[in-house]
């Protein structure tokens, strides 16, 4: 008892020192990024941040589909010397713009909806035989484990800008894209659902004489059921926000009206965007949440 | 492999068992008969678990030949059983483990049922997966539970029950197994003295023509379970007598003159 104290007291010593240097090597790295980036000069403002700020923002404020209400029905583009060029009604337009939006989120919860489907079902297999406690032969799963790893090293915008290439522009990108991604943090969850079994409680049921099969459906299955629910609500509502961007590339969704209204400094019609986002991403957010504490 | 060469339920010639760089069990020679009740007793990593394990085919021992219920496995022969021969010897084998095991989400009858997967008239894949059980396992287990004043805590989840009340649903599922050997470890750690009584009672009536075999710690317990009694130091056998030939200083001298333990009687410095 008497010599494990002081050895003890120096292990918790060398602990405090470690975490001490951890620090300090975290400041050493944002140092070297910062004064490498300001040696280079890439750390500008722009040429007139504030004034662009307060005109982005000013834009922003007043949503574009407040319009449909307010806008001028007779809105006239004339040319420098007095031409009319077009008139156009903002009302008109503006509802029109609203329609588009109104399908681009359907498109963008399908997408969100079918990728994640998509690769739950794909990650169900990659799940089970990487998991450490159902021990699945050794090269099976070492590469379950890799794909997974791998197909979680890449982005979903990776994978859509290469599906855009490959399906062509559309949904069907999107819908890949997000399983592609989606189906290594699906593997990963599943098989940390499984590997915090209670394993006596498995050994227990094959102790019966159980099959395997039996020993799965009777005693894994139920416990990891609603793990794998939550979890899968969990990624959905992840790869809602994930699907309004990947339009960006081409792949369908709110995206590609995100990139619409940025390339043409349209803020106020990325305000009505962003609000239905928000919208979107909130009350889903609600919805699995309570979904998953009735689960627990 | 053929019962009429080997009558006997469990037969254990020179089995070593190591794990881990230690030596859990080693026994010469141990051979329990069809139908007897037998008790181990011992101090803490004597190897009673092990042996246990040994018996339901977990533990696999390094050395010697095990014989259960007809079934051989060692170093002789086979080295272990194979998938489907362990399992038909684990369908007879009934277990009741340290521990409490049971599936957390189910509710106590479906663990109960759980426990008549290897039966004949067990009941096809869909029906486990789907939780829709036949009417007659229902009451089977409904039944089992009752015995054991579980009748009102049928239909609680397994995770919301007490200790005590797991164990008896472990117990319910060991009925429900219908085995012809039962390895009981510690089958009332959890359990008040009334309910204990309650335990033996439905552990024999389950053993009732089966070999029983059980981890035991209070010696009041060794007359209701066990006509016979082995003592295990060591991983070795250090007695073997028929229950009224146990006396306290046996049993005393069994706890405290192990090795591990012994300095629990030394004095203070």
């Amino acid at each position: 008892m008497t010599s494990l104290a002081p050895a003890s007291k120096g292990a918790a010593q060398r602990g405090r020192l470690g975490f001490a240097a951890l620090v300090l090597l975290y400041g050493v790295v944002v140092v070297v990024c910062l004064a490498s980036l300001l040696a280079a000069g890439d750390l500008s403002w722009g040429r007139n941040p504030w004034d662009n700020l307060v005109k982005s923002v000013g834009e922003f404020a007043r949503p574009s589909f407040v319009d449909i209400w307010f806008g001028p029905e007779r809105l006239e583009y004339r040319s420098s010397d007095g031409t009319l060029l077009r008139v156009e009604n903002r009302r008109e337009v503006e509802a029109q713009f609203l329609w588009a939006l109104g399908r681009a989120t359907w498109t963008t919860f399908q997408i969100a909806t079918l990728g994640s489907l998509l690769a739950a079902l794909l990650a169900l297999p990659l799940g089970l035989a990487s998991a450490r406690n159902l021990k699945a032969p050794r090269w099976l799963a070492r590469s379950a484990n890799s794909v997974l790893d791998v197909s979680r090293a890449i982005h979903t915008l990776v994978f859509g800008l290469v599906l855009v290439g490959i399906v062509g522009l559309g949904p069907m990108a999107g819908i890949l894209a997000i399983a592609l991604h989606s189906m290594g943090t699906y593997g990963k969850l599943y098989a940390e659902s499984i590997e915090t079994l209670d394993m006596g409680a498995v050994d227990a049921v094959r102790a019966t004489g159980a099959s395997g099969s039996q020993v799965f459906f009777s005693a894994v299955w139920p416990s990891v059921l609603p793990q794998f629910v939550s979890n899968h609500l969990y990624v959905w509502e992840f790869n809602i926000r994930d699907s309004t961007i990947l339009g960006l590339i081409g792949a369908g969704g709110l995206g590609l009206l995100i990139s619409e209204a940025v390339s043409l400094f349209q803020w106020s019609r990325l305000a009505s965007i962003l609000l239905v986002v928000i919208a979107l991403v909130t009350l889903f957010d609600t919805v699995s949440r309570r979904i998953r504490q009735a689960l627990a | 492999m053929n019962q009429s060469r080997n009558p006997a339920a469990v037969e254990l010639n020179h089995v070593e068992v190591v794990a881990g760089g230690r030596r859990l069990l080693r026994i010469a020679q141990l051979r329990i008969e069809p139908g007897e009740r037998v008790a181990l007793v011992g101090p803490n990593g004597a190897g009673k678990s092990s042996l246990l394990r040994v018996l339901g085919g977990f533990l696999a021992p390094a050395q010697g030949r095990v014989t259960v219920l007809g079934r051989s496995w060692g170093t002789q022969e086979n080295a272990s059983l194979s998938g489907g021969a362990l399992r038909n010897l684990r369908a007879e084998v009934g277990q009741v483990m340290q521990g409490l095991h049971l599936v957390p989400r189910l509710t106590a009858r479906e663990n109960v049922i759980l426990g008549a997967l290897a039966r004949a008239d067990a009941m096809p894949l869909w029906r486990s997966w789907s939780r829709l059980y036949p009417a007659h396992l229902r009451n089977e287990a409904d039944q089992a539970l009752a015995e054991l004043g579980m009748a009102e805590r049928a239909d609680m989840r397994a995770d919301r029950l007490s200790g005590g009340e797991r164990q008896k649903v472990g117990l319910a599922r060991l009925k429900l197994q219908r085995p012809r050997l039962v390895l009981a470890d510690e089958p009332t750690s959890a359990l008040d003295p009334n309910a204990t009584l309650d335990a033996c009672r439905s552990l024999c009536a389950t053993a009732q023509g089966a070999t029983l075999l059980s981890v035991v710690h209070n010696t009041d317990l060794l007359a209701p379970l066990a006509d016979r009694v082995i003592g295990l130091a060591n991983g070795e056998i250090v007695f073997d007598v028929p229950v009224h030939g146990i006396t306290p200083q046996r049993l005393q001298a069994l706890y405290t003159d192990t090795p591990p333990y012994a300095y629990l009687r030394a004095p203070t410095p």
